[in-house]
């Protein structure tokens, strides 16, 4: 663990850019048609409900990383094993997620550059930054996310202004039921975005007030909640529930609608400059909490030594994950959320908070 | 020190090397294509016309340019899909296509007819090049190579020229309307609703309007015009419905923002001009004995724009008069395009969208035969507001005068 103290709004900030960073990006919920914003609010009470065991978790050891305290929680050998999967898991979303951005960046605006070079850079940058400590990264959130707040605010004014938004779109409201909703929730928004939250799990003890880290976890998740819950409104309202589902970047797509006033149109950047920096500190804060852990479970003293050997196992990594962007998507669509999301973001940390419980119940 | 320098040679080689020049575009190499038509010939390969923009050409008249060559180029080529035909244009043109600004596709009302215009439309919604905010149009009894070829006058570009005759006329006259390729595709999927798209004509000689003579000269005989409005069933064009008919159409879909309406009065025929100022249009539809209904309502807002009887206009009563008939006159337009488009069984109106709203559970019955069974039989109720506010600067006409005179 580094010798490094983030304050509760750093923290809040942090989680708020983190969630933000491949929903805007990808499209959310599709199988819910117009109610995908729904889905995605019941995603997000999930997501407290995440919170709270991962917050708890770290009540029972407030000093420890993840990767200490399940030592302690299931023993030693189990622990590590334990805490190994739970850093591989780390890497593989970070690659998932600079694959995503790489093949954003490769489709939309670069389509003679390849892939690697793309990738290479934003990793470059991230690299860079996770290498100077958690602290960087946070102040560096504190700054961008007034710039991404500005964007967000003037794109949703022009958005509005052209006048593209048709709520009709929404309509019918609960067509296939509350329970269909629910099921698309538990298969999907519950672990992305919302349980994507257990990376903070190995944040949190560098919060130097461990009470308000608990308020400003739940703001954070709740207003990222209610932010993309408005993207997906708006995604629908201005595209239609159709067009939203064939679009691998949906938000893309609203943007380019926009045409006000005959000359402000193609206003790609906007949705350039605002996925980038989300996407930016989510693949960031993975590729840190990758290297903290390994640091930590590898007794290795100085853990920013592995920042550039873990960045170029993540880059490559996004590379070879998949041959193509279908795969790609498909892998993040069918497999991940049951066989990696589901145990590593909800059953073992449920497990282990239980067990934490009881043992402490007892040295009582 | 020395570290210094080194460290600030490093940041200048850098900065050399993040500016960026990977993809770079010369200005000088890149063409830029303002419209694309689409024909098919008899060998059933897709004729593609490329209009490109002759930046030197364009400039106005101040800065000395334009002048002896037209403002665009145009050039042709074939292909089995739309792809191929653009790579293969490559052949004739010394620059690299781009697409990013291309505002208008064209495409032939034969093509639209017999193939339909499923098929051609991926190339455009998938590119990232082009965008789906460009306007579609259909050409109507012409070539869409006529339309992309003929030159213009005041809009130098024909592509500029025709989306600007489409927006004002949808503002002014309200017959026609702006389609782009994303609304349509989202209206050819929709099981609730079929695309309507505008429909261009080519006038005179088609030889003629590739030549400058054609603008330099006052009465400009080849000319390009809005001309109607194309209806489409399964991806197929079926009908032009043209005039009233055509605006009954606007009116429903909330499209209509001024235009003019013509009443008679006293036995005269078309003697009062009324025009509409604004208007909201309301459609909803409900369940009645399983069987769908829509109550369509209209809100008018307009003056006096002209009168050609004796009328006095500083009486409310005939003020209310005139608002009936004119109530009657939109109602008439309204209906004709229902029966219309009950006729050609496809629902342009977005009915069907209008039950899937207010009953998800219905719709899931209806959406199988909708346009062939339940749209043609479907009762609409027609309800017009429409309020005559103002008579402009003279209440009574002169001539009310002149005639109390005798």
């Amino acid at each position: 663990m580094e010798k490094a103290k983030i304050s509760a709004y750093q923290l809040f900030v942090l989680i708020l850019l983190f969630e933000h960073g491949t929903t805007l990006l990808l499209p959310l919920a599709v199988e819910a048609k117009q109610d995908a914003w729904l889905s995605v609010l019941l995603g997000m009470v999930g997501g407290f409900v995440l919170f709270w065991i991962y917050y708890g978790l770290y009540q029972y050891y407030p000093d420890n990383l993840p990767t200490e305290y399940v030592q302690k929680i299931i023993g030693k050998v189990l622990g590590r094993l334990l805490g190994f999967f739970f850093l591989l898991y780390f890497m593989y979303i970070a690659s998932r997620d600079l694959r995503d951005f790489g093949e954003m960046l490769v489709t939309v605006a670069y389509p003679d550059t390849p892939l690697f070079i793309v990738s290479a850079l934003l990793m470059l940058v991230m690299v860079y930054t996770v290498r100077k400590g958690i602290e960087v990264l946070a102040r560096t959130g504190e700054l961008f996310f007034i710039i991404v707040y500005l964007l967000a605010i003037t794109g949703f004014i022009l958005i509005v202004a052209s006048g593209l938004l048709n709520l009709t779109n929404l309509k019918p409201v609960l067509e296939e039921g509350i329970l269909s909703i629910m099921k698309i929730t538990f298969t999907q928004t519950l672990y992305f975005p919302f349980g994507e939250v257990v990376a903070f799990a190995m944040i949190l003890p560098y919060v130097n007030q461990s009470k308000k880290a608990k308020v400003a976890g739940l703001f954070a998740i709740g207003l990222s909640g209610i932010n993309i819950a408005i993207i997906t409104v708006l995604n629908i309202s201005v595209l239609g529930v159709d067009l939203v589902s064939r679009s691998p970047f949906p938000f893309l797509s609203t943007i380019q609608t926009i045409r006000l006033a005959e000359f402000l149109e193609r206003l790609d950047v906007y949705f350039m400059l605002t996925s980038i920096i989300c996407g930016f500190f989510k693949i960031s804060v993975y590729c840190y909490v990758a290297v903290i852990g390994i640091a930590d479970l590898f007794n290795i003293k100085e853990p920013s030594r592995l920042v550039y050997p873990i960045g170029i196992v993540i880059l490559f990594l996004s590379i070879t994950i998949a041959s193509n962007v279908s795969e790609h998507i498909k892998e993040g669509l069918q497999i991940i959320p049951f066989f990696v999301h589901l145990p590593l973001q909800v059953v073992i940390p449920l497990l282990l908070l239980i067990i934490a419980f009881f043992k402490n119940r007892k040295s009582r | 020190m020395n570290r210094k320098w080194m460290f600030l040679f490093l940041m200048l080689t850098g900065l050399a090397l993040t500016s960026g020049c990977w993809s770079k575009k010369e200005l000088t190499d890149i063409a830029f294509v303002s419209a694309l038509g689409i024909d098919k010939n008899e060998e059933g390969k897709y004729v593609g016309t490329i209009q490109l923009i002759n930046p030197g050409n364009v400039a106005g008249g101040l800065q000395g340019g334009g002048g002896e060559a037209p403002s665009i180029t145009t050039y042709s080529s074939t292909g089995d899909n739309i792809v191929e035909m653009s790579r293969r244009a490559s052949t004739k043109i010394s620059r690299r296509l781009y697409y990013s600004h291309t505002n208008l596709l064209v495409i032939n009302e034969e093509l639209a007819k017999e193939e339909g215009i499923i098929n051609i439309l991926d190339a455009f919604d998938r590119d990232p090049e082009f965008r789906t905010t460009a306007t579609i149009i259909i050409a109507h009894d012409s070539k869409a190579a006529d339309i992309v070829n003929t030159l213009t006058g005041v809009d130098k570009i024909p592509a500029n020229k025709v989306i600007k005759t489409l927006k004002i006329t949808e503002q002014r006259w309200g017959e026609h309307m702006e389609v782009s390729i994303q609304e349509g595709i989202k209206n050819l999927i929709s099981p609730g609703k079929e695309p309507v798209i505008t429909g261009f004509r080519m006038t005179g000689n088609t030889e003629q309007g590739k030549k400058l003579e054609n603008i330099q000269q006052s009465a400009v005989e080849e000319n390009i015009q809005a001309d109607g409005l194309a209806v489409f069933k399964d991806g197929k064009l079926v009908d032009w419905f043209q005039g009233e008919t055509a605006r009954g159409v606007t009116w429903i879909l909330d499209k209509i923002k001024v235009t003019d309406i013509n009443i008679s009065w006293e036995g005269e025929q078309e003697a009062v001009a009324y025009e509409v100022l604004r208007q909201k249009t309301k459609v909803s539809a409900n369940m009645k004995n399983g069987q769908p209904k829509i109550s369509i309502h209209v809100d008018a807002e307009g003056d006096i724009g002209e009168v050609m009887v004796p009328v006095d206009l500083t009486d409310p009563s005939v003020l209310l008069n005139i608002e009936k008939t004119v109530e009657k006159k939109i109602q008439k337009e309204i209906n004709d395009a229902i029966q219309r488009a009950q006729k050609n069984q496809t629902d342009i109106f977005g009915f069907g969208e209008a039950v899937h709203r207010s009953d998800p559970k219905a719709w899931k019955k209806l959406k199988q035969d909708w346009n062939n069974v339940h749209f043609p039989q479907l009762k609409a109720d027609v309800t017009v507001e429409a309020f005559v506010r103002r008579t402009g600067l003279r209440n009574k006409p002169y001539f009310f005068r002149m005639e109390s005179n005798q």
